[in-house]
């Protein structure tokens, strides 16, 4: 805990752990002089669920359910970590189409994710509308990923060698039609946000990251393409289906609020050129790898995937012990590095800064207190 | 006896006023933002807001324990006193004025600047610190807006030559103002958002960083009278932009109380229209553009305008 | 190639053992064992080259802990796991005055399994309340047969 300021000038305000803007609870324990920040201490854990410790005491398959509940907006890139590590640990091989099931519901995840991200970040910073345009989006792909799923939001879509559902003519059309409409709609958001002066001047210049500090907090995503630093793990370390598409990595030069909004709008329409190329190029086959063995027992080892999700990115590190429980699963989840910078870009801002920092860093707390 | 009636007319009007004007706000954001707003109770949910106002009422009073007790409690009511004393000197049309009193303009921007007294009160007895700050915030935001108003009214005015607003409405008899002033509309129409607390300038009640600003402790009718005072002190800025700019009530074929009308809801339009398209400006960057931007306008449009009648 | 020159790097500071793993089967291109003491330097080594730390895993056997340590490069692929025993009344070291995001990862693995590591700025829990006075991810080990 922060000690008081014993002068009188400094005083100590919290931002949470319920507050309109903390995107979870999270509470921020803030040393101000007036409207100045001094000092900025997260404090985290209200949502302490004890994943790892699940994962523990239950079987491989039993813990599945546990991913989407991790981080809830991109729910199916975290299923998509776990079957790949426990894959790895199998010796499964995972049929093509398959791979490119997941992807195609992978991207449109992060479409849904990045979309609230835009809507409740604006409204953070007070501008009402662009959250109802972000959710009328969202709420197509939600329809989409609804119909061949069965759940909107924490997902449970992929098994160990596949996944369990096909994807057919109605999902196809439905998402080319869902791509043209929302690619007339850049314009709309252009003009509403990216243009608007209150705006740039609200995030041009405002929490800027350098490249140094990237690499000594291990910060990933966005936060470090925002910077200039083009690592994204479907590039650098591909994995799934990825490398049979073409896409490119938005990055940014400053390093600032704007340019970490600008990377995430730019990375919406990456997604749907990927989603675009893998309905065009889907190959026919089997969607379930064919020997799954009934009792999961893999060899002792460890493993560790990771994947990009939206705000990062997501690693699973798994050790067996050659049991049907795992001995231990760490997941390292972007928002924990993510926030721990807050304390330091924090120093000397305003709060009406802090809430537009601490939305550009895009946290999903529950991911942070697992 | 026409005293009697006027403040009684202008009771009525301020209450039927702020159930229009709230669902009016409901309404526009909505269609701004691809939805339909309210539409259940009453044709279109015209009468949602009278639904609202029956539950404010039956809310709990909650008195958080360490507040300044009287003044906690007078602060609603300080508020919301001014303003309705505004509408005494208000044309609605050539012969529909409470008082029309020769000082009038001097009196609405006096009762004006008495609601940031209001909000310091709120502010400060709360005993809350989110408070605090909303009300520090509304003080500084209030004092250096006003100066631009009254420096583009006080353009107007020279123009016009007398403080009574009925004076001002019959100068504009062969033309609007607006349309030799509209540097000055402009800067009057900012002004005023800010002065009423509007986005892009609500920041002594900022949602997402104050959680309410400095109304955060205050519950049922207490809170609602706040929420009134905005609506009617919206109404009185538009008022004046009406008579100050856009001839008051003078138009044809209609008669002259509903163009009035028509003219200060249209005002109350733009001004919420504002509000949903904007975000919030930050505090350093609200004051600067007060007193860097707005103030220097503000005179060099006076200094015109006294040269340009100086010459005539 | 990273993975050369971080293996020149790791040379001088005489680690237990530097050896190529199977990045198919592993995950990691690296694997490495090192002593608590050498941490800090194996830090330095890798910061100097660009890495980044990725994860910091604590590990909970028997007769010791384990710290596994990720380190990752966002120029080049190269993925390095370091695994550290640290004997149950030990501390380790921190390397949060080299990599600040350890900063985090190190309190975790304090609240969670009682690790203490010296040289850091501010121990305290971080996901547990202050005062609890227990360490969850600790195992109890003997109680009940692990298995299905």
């Amino acid at each position: 805990m922060l000690e008081r300021g014993l002068e009188e000038k400094t005083y100590v305000l919290n931002l949470g752990p319920q507050h309109p803007s903390t995107h979870g609870v999270l509470r921020v324990e803030l040393e101000m002089e007036g409207e100045f920040i001094i000092k900025a201490d997260p404090d985290i854990g209200y949502g302490h669920r004890g994943h790892e410790h699940m994962a523990e005491n239950r079987t491989y398959a039993q813990f599945l359910p546990n991913m989407g509940r991790v981080d809830y907006l991109h729910a199916l890139a975290y299923n998509q970590c776990y079957c790949m590590g426990v894959e790895k640990l199998l010796e499964l091989q995972v049929p093509e189409r398959a791979e490119y099931i997941r992807v195609i519901t992978a991207e449109l995840n992060r479409l849904t994710s990045h979309f609230l991200w835009v809507g409740a970040y604006l409204m953070d910073l007070g501008a009402f509308t662009p959250f109802l345009y972000c959710f009328d989006d969202r709420e197509q792909v939600l329809d989409l990923l609804d119909y061949l799923t069965g759940s909107r939001l924490t997902y449970c879509f992929y098994r160990f060698g596949g996944v369990p559902v096909d994807i057919d003519d109605d999902f196809t059309a439905g998402c080319r039609k869902f791509i043209q409409r929302l690619r007339g709609r850049w314009v709309d958001y252009d003009n509403l946000v990216t243009k608007n002066v209150i705006f740039i001047h609200r995030t041009r210049d405002v929490g800027v990251i350098t490249q140094e500090q990237c690499i000594k907090y291990g910060l990933t995503g966005p936060m470090v393409r925002g910077s200039g630093i083009p690592y994204d793990i479907r590039k650098s370390e591909p994995y799934s289906a990825y490398p049979a598409f073409d896409f490119e990595i938005p990055i940014g030069e400053r390093g600032d609020v704007m340019d970490r909004y600008l990377v995430r709008m730019r990375e919406m329409e990456q997604s749907l050129r990927i989603i675009e190329q893998a309905l065009d190029k889907l190959p026919a086959g089997p969607i379930m790898a064919e020997k799954i063995p009934k009792r999961l027992k893999p060899a002792a080892g460890e493993v560790y995937a990771a994947v990009e999700t939206a705000r990062g990115e997501f690693g699973c590190y798994i050790v067996s012990a050659g049991d049907t429980k795992p001995y231990r699963i760490k997941l390292r989840v972007p928002s924990f590095g993510n926030l721990s910078i807050l304390p330091e870009i924090a120093v000397d801002t305003l709060v009406a800064d802090l809430v537009a920092i601490l939305g550009s860093i895009d946290v999903v707390v529950p991911e942070i207190d697992r | 006896m026409g005293m009697l009636a006027g403040v009684i007319g202008v009771v009525t009007l301020v209450a039927v006023n702020a159930l229009f004007l709230i669902w009016m706000e409901r309404k526009v954001s909505a269609h701004m933002q691809l939805r339909p707003g309210p539409m259940e109770v009453g044709w279109h949910g015209a009468i949602q807001t009278v639904a609202d106002a029956l539950k404010l009422m039956g809310k709990e009073l909650i008195t958080p324990k360490d507040v300044d007790r009287w003044v906690y409690l007078a602060a609603p009511i300080v508020v919301f006193l001014p303003v309705l004393l505004s509408f005494l000197v208000i044309p609605f049309s050539q012969s529909l004025v409470i008082r029309d009193m020769n000082v009038g303009v001097l009196l609405i921007l006096a009762f004006a600047a008495l609601t940031v007294l209001a909000v310091l009160m709120a502010g400060w007895a709360s005993n809350n610190k989110y408070s605090v700050f909303g009300a520090i915030r509304s003080v500084a935001q209030n004092i250096a807006y006003e100066i631009p108003l009254l420096i583009t009214l006080m353009s107007i005015i020279i123009m016009v030559g007398s403080l009574s607003l009925v004076d001002i409405v019959n100068a504009q008899s062969q033309y609007w103002f607006v349309l030799v002033q509209p540097v000055a509309f402009i800067l009057y129409l900012t002004c005023a958002t800010a002065e009423t607390n509007r986005a892009p300038f609500d920041l002594p009640e900022a949602e997402s960083e104050l959680v309410a600003g400095f109304h955060t402790e205050y519950s049922g009718m207490r809170f609602a009278l706040f929420f009134l005072a905005e609506y009617t002190n919206m109404f009185i800025v538009a008022a004046v932009a009406t008579v100050f700019f856009l001839g008051g009530w003078q138009g044809p074929f209609l008669p002259g109380i509903v163009w009035f009308f028509l003219k200060v809801y249209f005002v109350i339009f733009i001004i919420m229209w504002f509000r949903w398209t904007f975000p919030r400006v930050r505090f350093d960057q609200l004051i600067t553009f007060a007193w860097k931007i707005l103030i220097p306008l503000a005179f060099a449009n006076l200094i015109i305008t006294a040269f340009i009648m100086k010459l005539r | 190639m990273l993975r050369d020159n971080i293996q020149k790097a790791l040379a001088p500071l005489q680690l237990e053992q530097v050896a190529v793993g199977d990045y198919a089967k592993t995950g990691c291109h690296l694997d490495a064992t090192a002593a608590p003491e050498q941490m800090p330097a194996v830090a330095e080594a890798l910061l100097s080259l660009g890495c980044f730390l990725e994860s910091l895993t604590c590990l909970h056997y028997p007769e010791h802990f384990t710290l596994v340590y990720h380190f990752a490069n966002f120029q080049e692929l190269c993925r390095l796991a370091v695994h550290v025993k640290v004997p149950f009344d030990q501390e380790a070291p921190s390397i949060s005055h080299i990599y600040p995001g350890a900063n985090w990862y190190e309190r975790e693995a304090y609240d969670l399994y009682g690790i203490r590591f010296t040289g850091h700025p501010d121990l305290r829990r971080i996901l547990l309340p202050f005062d609890a006075d227990f360490h969850p991810l600790l195992k109890k080990f003997g109680e009940s047969p692990a298995d299905a």
